[in-house]
């Protein structure tokens, strides 16, 4: 009898050699192309999507719980994709709130969104803790080409402040590598192109290597010439080449990684010029790429900022000229309220268009989608009060083929949002018992009917 | 006390330890200062009714003058600006209340006299985006987009260049080394061009972008440094009697070439009328904004809009299209910088061209060591196969990602001694003068003198100052530190309502963008008193933005120097610029207009809102009330009056501008009212009353704006020990008339300019690569 072996993927793809190695064909290979630590079993992909200036709570909130009936109106877009999706209620960032710091809940709200501390309020000394998916991405980051993908599609803003007294550090950043070193999130959809697949002319193996080689002994020049130069400088000073020196380990870890994994990937798209005007193209481009690399098992964990905590974005491609931030301090205003919900919708269709492509893709027996959680959410919930409490959350996904998903579910009022990230991060195989705020898992994701907190 | 909690803090930190704290005069304390705070202010600032959230009872005591300077700095701005008592409460007589500002400033001139002057100190700096594009600029003729390529760098203190804020990131350090190599290989211009040209057009139906009907514009990336052809199509023509036009050729922003378009009938015969024009042209590889455009387009204005593109009625831009690249006869200008010699001529020459590339790169002299470690990297391309040309590049390459290189470093002999002051070196110095006065790397004149030495003699250090200032690299001066300083940056991020000001084009933003910088540089180069920030007889227009201004007589698309004739405009605050970005998308919002005004030309700093103040209630003006009235009842909330009456009173004083600066008397269906009272009882009915009597406060207007120069050339905040030298170059200023030129040659002449000092160890946590939580790593 033959039975299909399951080749340890990086072996396979060395014996390839100068092969440049399609997708499909990628695909085709499936039993023997999981990098994951159990063999045969598909690696589990996390992404954040958050969107900024909370949600209006009446149309993101069905008026049930349990099993999906009709989906309230901001989700509508996702009702072909109900049965892979779950609602988490009443989930709560404490961190958030004022806590004495006074206003500034939008800074407050980014910055601590996947870190869970409270930032510290400042315009020029920055401290927040490392994110989560940091946390995860620096266990398991070792095993694919990028430990991480830091995306957004606004840029970031450059002149003033951000959110009364908070730097802007901590609305233009979702992903915190220290508690001082925020990851700035790419927005160029060409510059993200050519960081996963080059740029311009392909390069043969053998350039590549010489790259590698080069780049080493390059790194290995500075971190000699800033060990000599650190010796004699003040503490401040030292910290900040200790800062440089730490970002060059990493560049380092990735140049080893791409020896290793000496390969072409074809994206089947074309370089894209920049960054288009329009906001649903951008988005469609950008996703796309995740779902590649997602695919190719470039990376596994990516935050994704829809647009800046506290954006006035105008959406005139929906007839909004209003800007968004305005529009949500909209005082139970029902002209303003539409405006916010058509803004809420609009995100919401951008980001159904992914989940169909991540669903559409075939991973073995299953599809990208099982194996991932795509977890869509605010850093506020009703965001003329700026509350910090049952903060839209979404998760879509099976997080490995293990949520029972196609429902909503209430956890206790004020269970903290970091309880679902200790459940994350078991997902994503770095298990551990206290993050942040946390008080314990959030379990019940994966059986059906029972009580969350 | 609690203005805010941040405040608090802030005292606590400024207290160093060491510093001697002058002995406070308690019977002139008792004398002047306490009958006013017992009798005037003690009945609503004590302990039970707590005003505003500020107790003042405790200061009755004369040793807080001495121990809490920032909160006596802020009761003294209250009394003496006429802001409090507010309306309602007895007044102390004039004589007391200039008794107890002189008692009170004189115990802070008694108390600076016996601090130690303490220069500060700077942290190391990153170059920022700007910084790096401009520096490979001077350093190897070569144009590289950093400004696109990295990501934004954050600010701190309102600008992008301070030492602490600038922090790496893994993605950073990955775009400098690949930024490095792509730099170094297009600087030896080693990569190889097609082998045939590429052809790339843009028209209408693809991404031609239409801005006007003379005007196209297209975003096209140039994949290689080369010459190219640049084909223009111009469907169409006009009558016969029509003139030629003249075409203007515009990347990013710079004309480039220019080409005379014929545009009466051909007499030809064609289905579709149509000609071309091309110029060849040399452009540099990156993200590039192109835009053609018709100059003193008389005809199409006699055209029927609706027959704008008819081409029957009329000629116009309709693509544009590249061809190329064509290697380019003349050698690139970044060859002859690195090849000094011709590196076959042998091993000397090629240590000649690397020392000279490091000794620029790393702005101060080499040591041989270094141009040792460097010349490895040539030998081991050469042992890899290579030429001796692709191992200077790789030793560039090594440079560019060196910290001597991305940092600007400046060296302590005490590192650990906060008490010992040094003057920098004189390459440092030279390195702060250039980075302060052209976001750049200095030039050969300027690292000359410095490596001689002769930058401690003052005068020389003058005359180069004096030529940097002059210089068009200068104009990096006005981009970035007048572009964060009055916040026109981000004059590209702001998005006005289309249908509510149809006026607003990309165009109509860059002419804003070109008159404040070119009035910034006019009285810099110029050397014009700063109150003509605030209000001047003249600025910068061309036809268009005159026109957009109400401006009749200036004609053509060139900028000139135009005599204001009325009191609309003038100065800063009537640009449009500024009152574009001090705007919501679809209406004015004085609250807004007002804080930038204190924060930006006042240098008051307007404190967050208190924790539960109810929101201030902007989104209700509607069609009922003007906005005025609105903002007006919503005062009557007391909390909020306390900030909004001194922010809304100047942000109201603008309201004549509409939210793209355009000059208005109506509001929709109500009557614009600008008038206002200030806190001191001063009162406006026009902006121009309001302007004048900003200038009255001009020691307050030049002083903040000292502060944002010195913050900006420094690259660290203001701390109380500057104060000293901030009031010497103020009262220097108002000597001299405040002469622009003369508040930048007081800056360098300052001691945090030219001097440093090491600082006091302190346990601060080391940022360290994200670790496991402990329960993980035990497991």
């Amino acid at each position: 009898m033959i039975v299909p072996k399951a080749l340890p993927r990086r072996t396979f793809l060395r014996g390839l050699g100068t092969a440049a190695i399609g997708l499909p064909f990628l695909d085709a290979m499936a039993p023997a192309l999981r990098a994951s630590s159990v063999p045969g079993k598909a690696p589990v992909r996390m992404a954040f999507f958050y969107v900024p200036n909370g949600q209006i709570m009446d149309s993101w909130n069905p008026s049930y719980e349990g099993k999906f009936q009709e989906l309230p109106r901001t989700l509508k877009a996702l009702e072909p994709y109900k049965d892979d999706m779950l609602q988490i209620g009443n989930l709560t960032h404490n961190t958030g709130r004022a806590l004495l710091d006074g206003a500034g809940d939008h800074g407050r709200c980014c910055g601590s969104y996947l870190t869970g501390i409270q930032v510290k309020k400042s315009l020029v000394e920055i401290k927040n803790g490392t994110s989560f998916d940091q946390i995860v991405a620096n266990e398991i980051g070792k095993q694919t080409r990028f430990a991480s993908l830091e995306l957004g599609m606004e840029d970031a803003r450059q002149a003033g402040d951000c959110d009364s007294g908070y730097s802007c550090a901590y609305t233009n950043n979702l992903a915190w590598r220290s508690e001082m070193q925020p990851m700035p999130p790419i927005l160029d959809p060409r510059a993200l192109f050519e960081r996963l697949f080059g740029k311009g002319q392909p390069m043969t193996p053998e350039e590549r290597l010489r790259q590698a080689k080069y780049r080493r002994s390059i790194l290995d020049f500075v971190t000699e010439d800033t060990r000599k130069l650190e010796s004699n400088l003040g503490p401040t000073d030292r910290r900040k080449m200790d800062e440089y020196l730490s970002s060059i380990r990493e560049v380092e870890r990735q140049i080893e990684r791409a020896e290793k994994d000496n390969k072409n990937i074809d994206p089947h798209m074309d370089k894209p010029y920049g960054v288009p005007a329009d906001f649903a193209e951008h988005f469609r481009m950008m996703s796309n790429m995740i779902a590649i690399a997602f695919q190719a098992d470039q990376t596994r964990i990516v935050t994704f900022l829809m647009t800046r905590e506290g954006s006035s974005r105008a959406y005139r491609e929906i007839g909004i000229s209003d800007g968004h931030h305005p529009c949500t301090h909209h005082r139970n205003q029902e002209d303003l309220m539409e405006k916010v919900r058509k803004i809420n919708e609009y995100h919401v269709q951008q980001f159904a268009g992914f989940v169909e492509k991540m669903k559409s893709t075939k991973e073995g027996d299953s599809t990208l989608l099982d194996n991932s959680m795509l977890v869509y959410g605010a850093g506020l919930s009703d965001p003329n009060a700026h509350l910090h409490e049952d903060l839209p959350t979404i998760i879509l996904g099976k997080g490995g083929n293990s949520f029972k998903t196609g429902r909503r579910l209430l956890a206790r009022r004020e269970t903290p949002m970091c309880n679902l990230f200790l459940t994350m991060m078991d997902r994503m195989g770095v298990p551990t018992d206290h993050f942040g705020d946390s008080t314990g898992r959030l379990a019940g994701l994966d059986m059906e009917g029972l009580d969350l907190g | 006390m609690t203005w805010n909690s941040k405040y608090l803090v802030l005292t606590a930190a400024l207290l160093r330890p060491g510093l001697a704290l002058a002995d406070v005069d308690a019977a002139g304390f008792e004398k002047n200062v306490k009958p006013v705070l017992k009798n005037t202010c003690s009945g609503c600032h004590n302990a039970t009714v707590m005003s505003g959230g500020v107790n003042l009872v405790p200061y009755m005591e004369a040793s807080t003058v001495a121990e809490d300077r920032p909160s006596w700095d802020k009761i003294l701005e209250k009394i003496e600006s006429g802001e409090m008592p507010p309306k309602g409460i007895p007044r102390p007589s004039q004589a007391q209340v200039t008794a107890l500002a002189k008692f009170i400033h004189g115990e802070f001139d008694k108390a600076d006299a016996l601090v130690k002057p303490d220069p500060g100190r700077v942290t190391a700096r990153r170059l920022n985006r700007n910084e790096y594009k401009n520096t490979i600029r001077d350093l190897l003729a070569l144009d590289f987009r950093a400004d696109k390529d990295f990501p934004t760098d954050d600010s701190g203190y309102g600008f992008d260049n301070i030492g602490d804020i600038l922090t790496i990131s893994p993605v950073l350090m990955e775009k400098y080394m690949n930024a490095a190599e792509t730099i170094a290989s297009r600087a030896m211009g080693a990569d190889p061009l097609p082998k045939k040209p590429l052809e790339v057009t843009y028209d209408k139906n693809r991404a031609l972008r239409r801005l006007d009907f003379s005007t196209v514009e297209a975003s096209h990336r140039v994949d290689f440094d080369g010459e190219y052809i640049v084909r223009f199509g111009f469907p169409g023509e006009r009558a016969t009697d029509a003139k030629p036009v003249k075409m203007n050729f515009l990347m990013d922003g710079h004309a480039i070439g220019t080409l005379d378009v014929e545009t009466k009938p051909s007499k030809l015969v064609y289905f579709n009328p149509f000609s071309d024009g091309e110029m060849r042209v040399y452009l540099p590889e990156g993200d590039h904004v192109f835009r053609a455009a018709f100059l003193n387009d008389e005809f199409v204005k006699s055209v029927d809009p609706k027959d704008a593109y008819n081409d029957k009625k009329n000629k116009f831009i309709g693509s544009i299209t590249f061809v190329g690249p064509f290697p380019s006869k003349v050698e690139k200008a970044s060859r002859q910088k690195i090849l000094i010699c011709n590196p076959a001529s042998g091993q000397a020459c090629v240590e000649k061209i690397v020392a000279n590339l490091a000794h620029h790169a790393y702005r101060r002299p080499v040591a041989k060591q270094e141009v040792a470690s460097l010349l490895k990297f040539v030998a081991m391309a050469k042992s890899s196969g290579q030429s001796t040309e692709q191992g200077i590049q790789l030793a560039l390459e090594a440079m560019l990602v060196s910290p001597a290189f991305l940092f600007r470093i400046e060296r302590d002999p005490n590192p650990l001694d906060a008490q010992r002051a040094h003057r920098l070196t004189d390459p440092e110095l030279a390195t702060r003068l250039s980075y302060f006065l052209w976001s750049s790397m200095p030039d050969d004149e300027l690292l000359t003198l410095a490596e001689a030495g002769k930058l401690k003699d003052p005068a020389t250090l003058d005359a180069q100052v004096k030529r940097m200032m002059t210089d068009k690299k200068a104009g990096a001066f006005a981009d970035n530190f007048a572009g964060q300083w009055l916040e026109i940056r981000n004059l590209d991020s702001i998005t006005p309502d289309p249908q509510k000001f149809k006026a607003w084009t990309p165009q109509l933003k860059d002419e804003m963008r070109t008159e404040t910088n070119m009035f910034f540089e006019h009285v810099l180069s110029e050397n014009r008193p700063i109150s003509e920030f605030i209000d001047a007889k003249y600025t910068f227009l061309n036809e268009d933005l005159a026109k957009f201004y109400g401006i009749a007589g200036v004609k053509g698309p060139d900028f000139r120097r135009v005599e204001l004739t009325t009191d609309q405009r003038g100065g800063v605050l009537s640009q449009g610029s500024v009152l574009a970005v001090a705007s919501y998308p679809s209406r004015t919002s004085p609250t807004i207009r007002g804080k930038y005004v204190l924060n930006n030309i006042l240098g008051t700093v307007v404190p967050p809102p208190p924790p539960d103040t109810p929101m201030f209630d902007e989104s209700k003006i509607g069609p009922e009330f003007s906005i005025r009235k609105q903002m007006e009842e919503h005062r009557n909330n007391a909390t909020c009056a306390s900030c909004h009456s001194k922010m809304d009173v100047l942000g109201f004083g603008l309201e004549n501008y509409d939210a793209i600066g355009k000059w208005r008397t109506m509001d929709g269906k109500f009557p614009i009212d600008v008038g206002g009272t200030m806190p001191n009882g001063k009162t406006f009915q026009t902006p121009a009353e309001m302007r004048t009597i900003l200038l009255a406060g001009m020691p307050q207007v030049s002083r903040c704006l000292i502060e944002k120069i010195m913050t900006f050339a420094l690259g660290r905040g203001m701390q109380t020990y500057d104060n000293r030298s901030i009031d010497r170059i103020n009262k220097t200023l108002a000597a001299d008339g405040y002469r622009f030129q003369t508040l930048i040659f007081e800056v360098v002449h300052s001691l945090p300019f030219q001097s440093r000092r090491g600082e006091t160890p302190v346990t601060k946590q080391v940022p360290t690569p994200p670790t496991k939580p402990k329960e993980i790593a035990a497991k």
